[in-house]
């Protein structure tokens, strides 16, 4: 039974066009298509090829190349493989369809996604705030938010230096380097 | 003595009201907060609200390199920590190409399954306090500590190992040290059926679980539910079994399942678990000492890594369920991007809202603690 659903999703991925497929492994199948045709195959893959389970969507941001690539492990408990699809999708504005109907489990990654990322999933149930509740600047994953120039310019090293710190510095202890002179 | 500006709001009348129930609370391991709206003790709604526990772990990894990454990832689940090193290992291991030598492997194994019933005895003890049986809590987390004593001897860390490195493990296993956890299996197996007693057969649990917080086999597949709580419903599906790494794929163990889907099937799946990792535990214990050879395989320098570009996906059976990691590489000598998929990611957001409805107040806590959810996970 199984092996020959994996013929069949052999066949079946081999038909499609705009889908570049490799076989990774005995488990794992990497799918490469075009962001138009995902939500297709993956109705697909869950309809009639048993992927049931969406283990993860992952989100890299590719900067260099002004992208955002999705990537959707979806995995089968009959045939006891896991096909990750990748598609990528402009940076900017960054928004993408919802596959929450398809698989519920999406809407905890597509929230985080847009938390982190600041992509925009139209139809997912809830885009709202979750994790970073007191956060109001830019999606802190993107590879252009710089955490430690963010940190330098938001904090005072000099705010953390209270006087018993001072104290114990004049008789010869404490933190005698400040953080910004070691690097 | 009312503030300046307090002003009386009126409301219609109602029975209605919204609580704020955490992020203290005892339902859970670390800090968590939900937001029910009760009427009466009655759950209508249910909204988890994390973020308590969010250090940015995924963000920090792209800045530190592959080797130093070891020392933080075991901190994104406390009472589990030992799945996320092994994960994060075998992705760059796949990666990188690197053959992990056979007796790395097996002390792998041996690692996972004590960290497993560190874990187990953790929840069942936890599950119990939330349903005010102390008793079963002091035992679970006494015993724990004997499992964090082998720890201690076998990496030098008592919760946090850092010693699943990429290539194989830290060092090999000190003289003795099979004997002694031997013996520890040998006191942990006589004690099963004292738990039995305490807490998996009484009443006082029996009664207080049973068709709290139930699923059915269809909702957890449809939810995305794994690990125990899956099988609670039925389905023996275990990453070990069915997506095998390491070498569970020669070991022979069992997959415990319940059919009833409840906080009772979840504890009692638990329960045979920990007999299942003794089981596995003695057949490395006879095991080991017979495969021979370098306990890792040689990896440059690590201070100035580059590891080579590609990406992975790999996913091990923590004792909370399935738990994965995606590793991309460019190349460099730190990581371009980890992300952790935590098993609690579902079951403490989705799976919990939709459990909570419908069920009392005080029986919120056991639902958190039968899922088993760790916060860390959620928030990373």
């Amino acid at each position: 039974m199984s092996k020959e659903l994996n013929i069949w999703l052999d066949n079946l991925l081999e038909d499609i066009e705009s889908v570049q497929f490799k076989r990774k492994s005995s488990r794992r199948v990497r799918v490469d298509v075009a962001s138009e045709a995902l939500p297709a195959l993956l109705e697909l893959l869950q309809g009639h090829a048993s992927y049931v389970h969406l283990s993860a969507i992952s989100c890299v941001d590719w900067i260099a190349d002004n992208e955002f690539e999705l990537v959707y492990h979806v995995w089968s408990y009959e045939t006891r493989s896991l096909v990750s699809a990748h598609t990528r999708i402009p940076r900017d504005p960054g928004v993408y369809l919802s596959i929450y109907d398809l698989y519920q489990p999406a809407a905890f990654f597509e929230r985080d996604i847009h938390e982190m990322f600041g992509v925009y999933f139209e139809g997912s149930p809830d885009m709202g705030k979750f994790i970073l509740t007191e956060w109001d600047g830019p999606p802190p994953m993107r590879k252009d938010f710089d955490s430690e120039a963010f940190v330098n310019q938001t904090f005072s090293w000099e705010q953390y230096h209270p006087q018993w710190l001072k104290d114990i510095e004049e008789q010869g202890g404490g933190i005698t380097t400040r953080p910004e002179d070691v690097r | 003595m009312r503030p300046e500006n307090y002003q009386a709001k009126s409301q219609p009348p109602s029975n209605e009201y919204e609580l704020n129930f955490g992020p203290n609370h005892p339902g859970i391991e670390g800090n968590y907060a939900f937001k029910v709206k009760l009427n009466g003790d009655e759950v209508l709604e249910a909204r988890a609200d994390a973020g308590y526990l969010h250090r940015g772990f995924e963000k920090l990894m792209e800045g530190r390199l592959w080797i130093q990454n070891i020392a933080l990832v075991p901190r994104i689940c406390v009472p589990d920590p030992v799945p996320m090193e092994v994960c994060y290992s075998l992705a760059i291991e796949e990666i990188g190409g690197l053959e992990v030598p056979e007796r790395a492997q097996w002390i792998r194994v041996m690692h996972l399954e004590m960290s497993r019933l560190a874990a187990h005895l953790f929840a069942f003890g936890g599950h119990a306090a939330t349903t005010g049986m102390y008793t079963p809590m002091f035992w679970g987390v006494a015993d724990r500590d004997l499992v964090l004593d082998r720890f201690e001897e076998l990496t030098g860390g008592r919760v946090y190992s850092i010693y699943n490195i990429p290539g194989g493990v830290r060092r090999d296993i000190p003289d003795g040290f099979l004997e002694r956890l031997s013996s520890l299996l040998d006191y942990l197996e006589s004690r099963l059926p004292d738990y039995d007693n305490l807490f998996f057969t009484n009443q006082v649990f029996v009664k207080r679980a049973r068709d709290v917080g139930k699923m059915t086999q269809e909702q957890a597949l449809k939810w995305g539910v794994t690990g125990p709580n899956l099988r609670a419903t039925g389905l023996a599906f275990d990453v070990r079994r069915d997506d095998p790494y390491l070498v569970y794929d020669r070991i022979e163990f069992d997959i415990p399942t319940e059919p009833g889907g409840d906080a009772l099937s979840r504890n009692l799946v638990r329960r045979a678990e920990l007999k299942q990792s003794i089981h596995i535990l003695r057949q490395v214990i006879d095991r080991l000492p017979s495969i021979k050879g370098p306990i890792r395989c040689p990896i440059p320098n690590p201070l100035a890594w580059n590891v080579p570009a590609g990406e992975a996906y790999t996913r091990v059976e923590s004792s909370k369920g399935e738990l994965a990691y995606y590793v991309v590489s460019t190349g460099g000598d730190k990581p371009y991007r980890v992300h952790v998929r935590g098993p609690s990611s579902m079951h403490a957001v989705q799976v919990l809202e939709n459990l909570a409805v419908g069920c009392r107040l005080e029986d919120i806590a056991q639902i958190m603690f039968s899922l088993d959810a760790c916060p860390p996970e959620v928030d990373r």
